[in-house]
């Protein structure tokens, strides 16, 4: 029990709200963060629990598919109830959690020690799936390491560092906070630590590579991963492509995918050409130019690539699509979302995540499905193939072949 | 200029954490002044501070296994750099098992204290965890400006009650009022007092003893001659009487205050091989 509160405390990290997705194998919780630069998936086979009853349940419209019941809860609902997990443990005997489809919540018993029946009844939105695609069998740099040891690596930096670097080579590792050409560096303070590749238990890096991404959002991670002790895996490519970190055992999976920051320079143009019929085709993305993420401060570097690539606050995205949400089902508009919703002065990290934004005429709620990494050519062959129950293709032009079954 | 110094001993890096983290508590940013010898922590009384300034000296032979030091010139073999504590504090915390701990001064981007622990590892390589510290050179110009302070010409010496309970004691008053009076006789008797307009409280503490001081020059200090019953008072910021009691994270071998009625308390605290000085000016 306390591992499933960790993992409710891990997505917390990234945003406010989760998927709860239950499937015939297990559960799946997901999330994805606001800015879109995070994405948490952790899903619990149906062993993990001592009792797992699903039933598929149909839509009235659509009476010969069977959909589960992805719904979306508020995790600052949710995490009063898994609030203490050491407490958890101690007092709780039993949590049950059921749903009943026709009645708009969700019920979270927990059954504690000396009788006492503490039941919450939380609303649920129903809506529909989120995906993240992330080939992660493509990555050539993976490292597998105890999660006690980037624990030891991440207490070095202060809690309110954000941003890390993880430089790789064959003969060393290097985790240091990130810095930029205007870093006030008789301001900051800036660690660095080396390790030696000896100390992971599985070391593979085929390409020397320097990624940044967020640490805060790892953090989540970090304590989940710690609760299960399960060792940690991390893929990852070059800069500008996301970085994931996973752990996988009997019962259980996660992965946190996050977006990595990339030289402006050098991999912002090719992310796009990987797939030109997708891009700068559609009329309508420019009609949704660029607001910013109005609160924070434009970046000088940002600024510079609006020129190249059009950029589109995160509010827009989700703002723009929602008009949308009666026109024609197959309509697909790719965003690229450059804008982080980092606070303060920092730069404005540019992440060069692409993803997809469909309105579907079937569902009320929008359908948010993310393609992170290069969306190539290769690429998509390979999403067809791919294994992992993390990847899963999802409703896209391309993908409406062969894939769509194993949707849902 | 350079400075390099090392640390391998457990025990002298866990006390020279500690000397750190007392001062991180006590100011933002401070003045760090390296001699030949010896280290200082200095905070000068500017308005910024409250008025309050401190004086804390380390023998650098206690804490370190490596010093070697130049400084801006032959005839001034010293080093006044501007830092900011709570950095140091952090770059050592996590060095707490380390094998060894290297500080030097370079200057990449800026001039920078870089800390290099060198932490065990269970490869055969060790990790090393570098942090660098941006500091600041201080021009010789202006070095006057951090001489050590004179002792006061004080109304009463006395020696401070144990510092647990007197820390406890001003964290619950902290909490009702933002000036405490401290004031003390030459019987050993110590009161600190608050004063709102809805409670005062008063915490007397008895027995605590006088320190002697031996006049320099033979001549009448103010305390002499002075009604032993009289109590020599002044009114302080509790915050930064709350903060030095919180830094301490261990007792001090001897700790007294002296009370320039009205003016200045001045607190001494004594450890084997620091020493401690910490001036709170009265408010008016």
């Amino acid at each position: 029990l306390a591992v499933f509160g960790r993992a409710i405390h891990a997505i917390a990290r990234i945003s406010d709200e989760f998927w709860f997705d239950p499937v015939e194998k297990g559960l799946a919780l997901r999330s994805v963060n606001s800015s879109r630069s995070a994405y948490a998936y952790v899903f619990f086979s149906s062993m993990f629990f001592q009792h797992y009853c699903w039933t598929a349940v149909s839509e009235p419209c659509q009476k010969e598919k069977q959909l589960s019941l992805p719904c979306k809860l508020i995790i600052k609902s949710v995490l009063p109830v898994f609030r203490c997990a050491n407490v958890l443990e101690k007092n709780v005997e039993k949590c049950s959690i059921s749903t009943n489809p026709s009645e708009q919540h969700m019920t979270f018993q927990l059954l504690c020690k000396h009788g006492v029946v503490k039941t919450y009844n939380l609303t649920f939105q129903e809506c529909d799936p989120l995906q993240a695609v992330f080939a992660k069998h493509m990555c050539p740099n993976i490292l597998k390491v105890h999660s006690r040891l980037l624990a030891e690596v991440m207490v070095h930096f202060p809690t309110s560092q954000e941003e890390i670097t993880l430089s790789v080579s064959p003969t060393k590792v290097c985790f240091k906070s990130y810095t930029e050409e205007d870093t006030d560096f008789s301001r900051t303070m800036i660690t660095e630590i080396h390790l030696s590749p000896e100390e992971f238990d599985y070391f593979q890096v085929g390409v020397d590579s320097e990624v940044t991404f967020c640490l805060k959002e790892l953090r989540g991670l970090l304590v989940f991963s710690e609760a299960t002790s399960v060792p940690v895996s991390i893929h990852f490519d070059r800069c500008g492509k996301p970085i994931a970190f996973s752990i996988e055992d009997m019962v259980l999976e996660s992965s946190f995918i996050l977006v990595t920051l990339c030289e402006a320079e050098k991999e912002v143009v090719s992310q796009e050409l990987h797939s030109p019929h997708q891009w700068h085709r559609n009329p309508q993305r420019d009609g949704n130019a660029p607001s910013t993420d109005s609160a924070k401060p434009a970046s000088p570097l940002a600024k510079q690539q609006v020129k190249s690539i059009p950029r589109v606050g995160e509010r827009d995205a989700t703002g723009g699509a929602g008009g949308e949400a009666t026109e024609a089902p197959s309509q697909v508009r790719r965003l690229p979302i450059l804008s982080g919703t980092r606070e303060g002065q920092r730069l404005t990290p540019k992440f060069c995540t692409t993803w997809v934004l469909t309105s579907v005429n079937i569902c009320i709620f929008q359908f948010h499905s993310l393609f992170f990494g290069a969306v190539s050519y290769k690429e998509q062959d390979a999403m067809a193939h791919t294994l992992q129950s993390l990847a899963t293709a999802s409703d896209t032009e391309e993908d409406l072949g062969p894939t769509q079954s194993s949707q849902v | 200029m350079r400075f390099r110094a090392k640390i391998v001993d457990l025990a002298c890096l866990n006390h020279f954490s500690r000397v750190i983290n007392t001062i991180a508590k006590l100011a933002k940013t401070c003045t760090l002044r390296l001699t030949v010898c010896k280290l200082y922590f200095i905070l000068s009384d500017k308005v910024a501070n409250g008025g309050a300034s401190m004086w804390c000296e380390l023998c650098q032979g206690n804490f370190f296994d490596e010093f070697q030091m130049e400084g801006v010139a032959a005839e001034h073999n010293e080093i006044y750099l501007e830092l900011v504590p709570e950095n140091l504090s952090r770059a050592l915390k996590t060095a707490q098992s380390a094998k060894a701990v290297k500080i030097k001064l370079t200057n990449k981007h800026c001039p920078c204290l870089r800390v290099a622990v060198e932490l065990p590892s269970l490869s055969s390589s060790s990790r090393i965890v570098t942090h660098d510290i941006p500091v600041g050179v201080i021009p010789r110009r202006i070095w006057n400006d951090f001489r050590e302070p004179s002792v006061p010409d004080f109304d009463v010496s006395i020696y401070l009650p144990v510092l647990k309970t007197m820390r406890s004691v001003v964290e619950r008053m902290k909490n009702l009022s933002n000036v405490i009076v401290i004031e003390a006789n030459l019987s050993g008797e110590m009161n600190l007092k608050i004063e709102t307009d809805l409670v005062s409280v008063t915490t007397h503490f008895k027995d605590l003893g006088n320190p002697p001081w031996a006049s320099e020059d033979g001549c009448q200090s103010s305390s002499e001659g002075r009604d032993v019953e009289s109590m020599a008072e002044a009114r302080i910021d509790i915050k930064k009487l709350q903060q030095l009691l919180a830094g301490q994270q261990v007792n001090p071998t001897k700790a007294l205050c002296n009370i320039v009625s009205k003016r200045i308390v001045h607190f001494i605290l004594l450890h084997e091989d620091v020493s401690l000085q910490y001036f709170i000016p009265a408010l008016a």
